[in-house]
């Protein structure tokens, strides 16, 4: 009696579950980009990179996401891997992550940089590869949010390989730029682990303001090399401001952050005369956005309109053989066919600074002309 | 070289505990719990990007999307399940 009462109930459970969706649930996003970019000499269209997303979710607390990029550079498709990690919500205010991550070094890295999202074709000084501060590793993360009363903060801490050393040993990399540090390895080159963690502060009651302090500490040497102990100390802060403001019949959007990184002082290789050289080893970079949509316009047209405005500057340190002052404007005006499908047109002056480097003139500006189209799906 | 260094960190805390203060001080109920989901969507889901309508995904696709947005953009728990009952009810 009690094996035929199992059994029912076993087969029960089986029809039951048959008629229920499960819940495992697989999602397939992502985005799309091109585009053509004038320059006084030449002209090209660029891009034609292709970034899918995938999501799945096991249950309601388990999701993994992986993004991949493939991308047209100099005539090859490059595939690269944006990020795999699965996320584990742990309880209300926690959710663990593991894997490869966008790192919550300030905002434009993690939150901002896909080009359906970005409101202008290009990306800020110093916020693109070969800029100032980490934009993904792996590792484990600690993350969440809360409420604080009327207002509500978010926080991360994390774990990862962290940022190494180019140390100019190494004919491989680009020797002249000695002291400057890769992100993104794959492997560590060490024991030591970066630790880095941002929090965030929604001071506002309905959301509109977020202020963030992010912070990484790091050492950077090859195992047994003499620059095992130098170590970095990687800052940002970043800002955003989006509200409907009616005498405007729109939406304002700022944005901003400030990127820094504090490498300790060493000894390096001068590949142009094979002497020894050392300068301070500071960088930084930040950029400040304003942007304008006349959203709530009875006029069709000029709803979808959107007007942006962007400056952002980048220093590398002075002394390096790679030191660089660097400033840019961007103008732009986009069109948004949907709320993740536009075309952004606009007009930049970057200005490569009093130093530049030998050969390059100084003072030098490039104007540029850009047209992207973006689609996300 | 140190001095500024120290300073940086100086710095960087002052404005953590001055912000800290100004939010115990001005804190006193929980505004986002007592709200309801289609007001957290207009609020939240615009600070990064535009706010997708609700009629954009299918129920089960924005289960799947928004527990992808509660993690990306730490929205706390309560946020999370007003704004899917919304867009559930919305679309
Ligand atoms: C903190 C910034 C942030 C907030 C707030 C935010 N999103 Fe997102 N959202 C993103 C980013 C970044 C992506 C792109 C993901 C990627 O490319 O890795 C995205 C992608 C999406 C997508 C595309 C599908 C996907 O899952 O990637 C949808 C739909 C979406 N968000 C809806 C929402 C909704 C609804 C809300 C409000 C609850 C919201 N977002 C709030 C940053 C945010």
């Amino acid at each position: 009696m009690k094996k035929v009462l199992l059994i029912m109930m076993v087969m029960g459970t089986m029809l039951f579950a048959q008629s229920k969706p499960g819940q495992s649930r697989f999602l397939v996003r992502g985005y799309a980009h091109s585009g053509l970019e004038i320059y006084k000499d030449e002209s090209s269209f660029v891009g034609g990179s292709f970034n899918p997303i995938f999501l799945w979710q096991q249950s309601d607390r388990l999701l993994f996401e992986a993004e991949l990029e493939f991308e047209l550079e100099n005539g090859e498709t490059h595939l690269a891997l944006e990020y795999a990690n699965m996320s584990y919500i742990l309880n209300e205010y926690a959710t663990l992550r593991l894997g490869k991550f966008l790192l919550p070094f300030g905002t434009f890295a993690e939150r901002l940089h896909p080009a359906w999202i970005n409101r202008l074709p290009s990306r800020p000084l110093g916020f693109g590869h070969d800029g100032v501060g980490p934009a993904r590793d792996l590792g484990i993360e600690l993350r969440g949010g809360l409420p604080l009363g009327d207002a509500k903060m978010n926080y991360s801490v994390y774990v990862t390989n962290g940022p190494s050393l180019n140390d100019g040993l190494n004919p491989a990399i680009e020797q002249e730029e000695a002291g400057m540090l890769l992100y993104d390895n794959a492997e560590d080159n060490n024991k030591n682990k970066a630790v880095g963690g941002r929090v965030g502060f929604l001071p506002l009651s309905n959301s509109s303001m977020e202020i963030g302090f992010s912070g990484q500490y790091a050492k950077l040497g090859d195992n047994e090399s003499k620059y095992e102990d130098l170590a970095a100390l990687l800052y940002a802060v970043d800002f955003s401001y989006v509200s409907r403001v009616s005498f405007l019949n729109g939406v304002i959007d700022v944005k901003g952050q400030l990127n820094g990184v504090n490498v300790d002082n060493a000894d390096y290789f001068n590949v142009e005369d094979s002497s020894m050289y050392s300068f301070t080893n500071n960088s930084q970079s930040y950029y400040a956005q304003l942007s304008y949509r006349p959203a709530y316009v009875s006029n069709d047209f000029f709803k979808d309109l959107e007007f942006v405005g962007r400056y952002s500057a980048l220093t590398f340190p002075d002394g390096a053989l790679w030191e660089s002052d660097q400033t840019q404007y961007a103008f732009g005006v986009n069109y948004w066919i949907d709320w993740r499908t536009v075309v952004k047109l606009s007009y930049q002056v970057s200005d490569a600074g009093g130093h530049g480097n030998e050969g390059e003139e100084a003072g030098e500006s490039t104007d540029a002309i850009l047209l992207h189209w973006s689609f996300g799906f | 070289m140190k001095l500024k260094r120290i300073s940086k960190y100086t710095i960087v805390a002052i404005f953590f505990f001055a912000a800290l203060f100004v939010l115990e001080s001005c804190s006193s109920k929980n505004a986002s719990a007592a709200k309801p989901g289609a007001v957290l969507w207009g609020e939240n889901c615009i600070r990064c990007h535009n706010a997708p309508s609700p009629a954009a995904f299918s129920d089960e696709q924005w289960e799947t999307i928004t527990l992808h947005m509660r993690v990306r953009a730490s929205l706390t728990a309560n946020e999370t399940e007003k704004v899917v009952e919304f867009l559930k009810m919305a679309n």
